[in-house]
């Protein structure tokens, strides 16, 4: 099967357009045209992009397999628990955003709850006493801070 | 002469308490990152630069801290690729080949000892090269004008790929979004907005550390999850140091050799550290008379081991004389220097004087701290290593992005990292390289700037662009880059295969 690569040459395609369109589109700079906008580039850079994206539709190497569904379920759950997590560090806290994600990144990864909650809270707390008050670099205390 | 006072001025720099110490920490921080599998030297450089950054650090501190762990990288590489069969990069796959057996054979400290001992002469020797040869390449460099300058970026884009590279399209594509990410934000001369879609945060367009952390190490967190790999693999258990001053000798000669190919392999564009060991274990092969390679001689162990870190220094030459890198983790560097407002090319020679000597020196005293780290303290490294990376991951992953957090305190920055992490997953399924992609946002803005002045001066005649011999010569070398790999690359790849194959 090689679909993977004529797929995403044909996304990259569509970028190189839309990106090239849009740089048509960029208005005059003040004080007038010159010989070189701040469209040239951007236009060199969708034809490069879109030559190379019909070589890959045409041309496609052999797929490397995607994971199974459920796996890709997982993957998105995981990247969901980081975008959770960078929201969460200012609300409620650093400590216990950061104890949550690596609780979760190391018991996804196949720890057992135990020894994730372990690591989780330790590694936590020791980065945030390793920024706060050795390299003096703030992180948030959130709920903690009384 | 004057290099050599110049010099001397760089080790009263990296002489200092303060740089040793940076050279020490980065030196064992860099051993780590490089034997730890899946993390390599270019990924473990690029979560330390935004703590460097926001630890503000000087920029001579911060570069001596980066270029001993660029360095404790190859060092460490090393480890896991003996002790596991699993090379922690690319080009530590061919110490594999001897010294996998050897380990098997009960051999490992002696294995590790060699290449610890191998990896300080090809450091060594290539640095003296460095010495020599850099200033000579920075005073060329001035002759650049801003047409030389297009097309040498474009020449580093073309070699990228390398002699051993794939699918030219692929490296050329990714280097294409790199470029094409670069021009997000308000173009720097004429001030109009490029693809911002009137966001503020765009305005100053996306940062590339930012881009390099998830790229590389999110993308990797993926992968781990998705193989499985989260127990780590079984080791060869280390035995006891029996090394005589005679089998040192013996490898001498190998190490030398190989150091000197890594190192000229490091410095043309294109051939890389995987070329340098490759060529480093061949050769040895081939001139060694009733050698026992593929079955743990201790000179396969040296060889490669030698030209893997004579390219690594080798590597430095472009980045720091042209601001052209030639492999991933010297882009990583020069993402370094961008983003402490140095920017590399023959004038930092001449402007930062001191920086680039200091950092120079630093790779000695850094390279002799490697070495006496290395064999004492192997033992602390390999138990680290076994330390499974279901808990090392996370823990990392949770450093990288307090690095980023640290530097602007915003969310934002991190819904980016993670975004560029599930970006470069998907680059890694369909085989779009990464370290084009990281170049382009790189190089971007000084490569449409060079192509805009050369058309303004001549006033929008694009001939200038191939107007002088200087700049002929490099588009054929760009263009040789580009075509060669689709004629040799599949001889060579071939020819890697088969010296693993016969081994394994």
């Amino acid at each position: 099967m090689r679909v993977n690569d004529r797929v995403f040459g044909m996304l990259m395609l569509i970028l190189a357009v839309a990106y090239g369109w849009e740089a048509t589109q960029f208005p005059v700079p003040f004080g007038g045209h010159e010989s070189v906008g701040p469209e040239t580039f951007p236009i060199m850079l969708s034809i490069i992009l879109g030559i190379s994206s019909i070589y890959m539709m045409v041309r496609p190497d052999p797929d490397e397999k995607w994971a199974p569904a459920a796996m890709l379920v997982e993957l998105t759950i995981v990247v969901l628990a980081m975008l959770v997590f960078a929201w969460a560090i200012e609300p409620i806290g650093f400590m216990p955003a950061a104890a949550l994600v690596v609780t979760f990144l190391c018991w996804r990864m196949g720890a057992s709850v135990s020894k994730s909650v372990i690591t989780g809270v330790i590694s936590s707390v020791a980065i945030f006493f390793l920024f706060n008050h050795v390299l003096e670099l703030a992180l948030p205390l959130g709920l903690l801070e009384f | 002469m004057d290099t050599i006072s110049l010099l001397m001025q760089g080790f009263a720099v990296a002489l200092s308490p303060e740089s040793i110490m940076f050279a020490v920490a980065g030196a064992i921080l860099g051993t780590l990152i490089g034997a730890l599998p899946g993390l390599g030297p270019a990924n473990g450089v690029a979560i330390l630069i935004p703590l460097a950054f926001s630890l503000g650090l000087s920029p001579t501190s911060s570069l001596i801290l980066l270029t001993s762990v660029y360095a404790g990288a190859m060092y460490g590489g090393r480890i896991s690729s003996i002790l596991l069969n699993i090379p922690g990069d690319e080009p530590a796959m061919m110490t594999c080949l001897d010294g996998y057996p050897m380990a098997l054979k009960g051999k490992a400290a002696e294995a590790l000892a060699i290449s610890a001992i191998a990896s300080f002469i090809g450091s060594f020797i290539a640095t003296i090269g460095l010495v020599i040869l850099a200033p000579i390449l920075a005073k060329f460099a001035l002759k650049f004008g801003p047409s030389e300058y297009f097309a040498l970026f474009a020449l580093a884009f073309a070699t990228l790929g390398g002699i051993t590279g794939k699918n030219q399209f692929k490296t050329l594509m990714a280097a294409a979004i790199g470029l094409m990410i670069a021009t997000v934000g308000i173009d720097i001369s004429t001030g109009v907005q490029r693809y911002t879609f009137n966001t503020l945060e765009l305005f100053e367009g996306v940062d590339f550390i930012i881009a390099i952390v998830g790229l590389f190490a999110i993308s990797e967190l993926l992968f781990f999850l998705e193989r499985h790999a989260g127990d780590g693999l079984k080791q060869v258990a280390i035995n006891k140091l029996k090394l005589s001053a005679k089998d040192i000798i013996k490898v001498l000669p190998a190490s030398i050799r190989g150091a000197l190919l890594g190192f000229v392999s490091g410095v043309l564009p294109g051939a890389g550290a995987s070329l340098g060991s490759f060529i480093s274990y061949t050769l040895e092969k081939r001139t060694s008379d009733k050698g026992e390679f593929g079955h743990g001689d201790p000179r396969g162990v040296a060889a490669p081991e030698a030209g893997n870190n004579g390219a690594a220094s080798g590597a430095l030459v472009p980045m720091l004389t042209l601001g052209v890198p030639g492999s991933g983790t010297t882009a990583v560097l020069l993402a370094m220097l961008i983003s402490l407002n140095i920017s590399p090319g023959p004038m930092l020679f001449q402007q930062n004087a001191d920086l680039v000597w200091g950092v120079i020196a630093a790779m000695f005293v850094g390279n002799l701290v490697l070495l006496l780290l290395n064999i004492p303290m192997v033992g602390i490294f390999v138990k680290l290593l076994s330390i499974p990376p279901k808990y090392l991951m996370p823990i990392v992953t949770l450093i990288a992005s307090v690095g980023i957090y640290s530097v602007s305190h915003s969310a934002l920055d991190l819904y980016f990292m993670v975004g560029f992490g599930v970006a470069g997953y998907i680059f890694r399924k369909v085989d779009i390289p990464l370290v084009p992609i990281i170049l382009g946002m790189l190089l971007g803005p000084e490569m449409e700037k060079s192509l805009r002045h050369a058309l303004v001066l001549s006033d929008g005649d694009w001939g200038v662009l191939f107007n002088s011999g200087l700049s002929i010569g490099l588009w054929t070398v760009a263009i040789l880059g580009l075509v060669l790999p689709i004629v040799v690359g599949p001889i060579v790849r071939a020819k890697m295969a088969r010296s693993k194959n016969s081994t394994s």
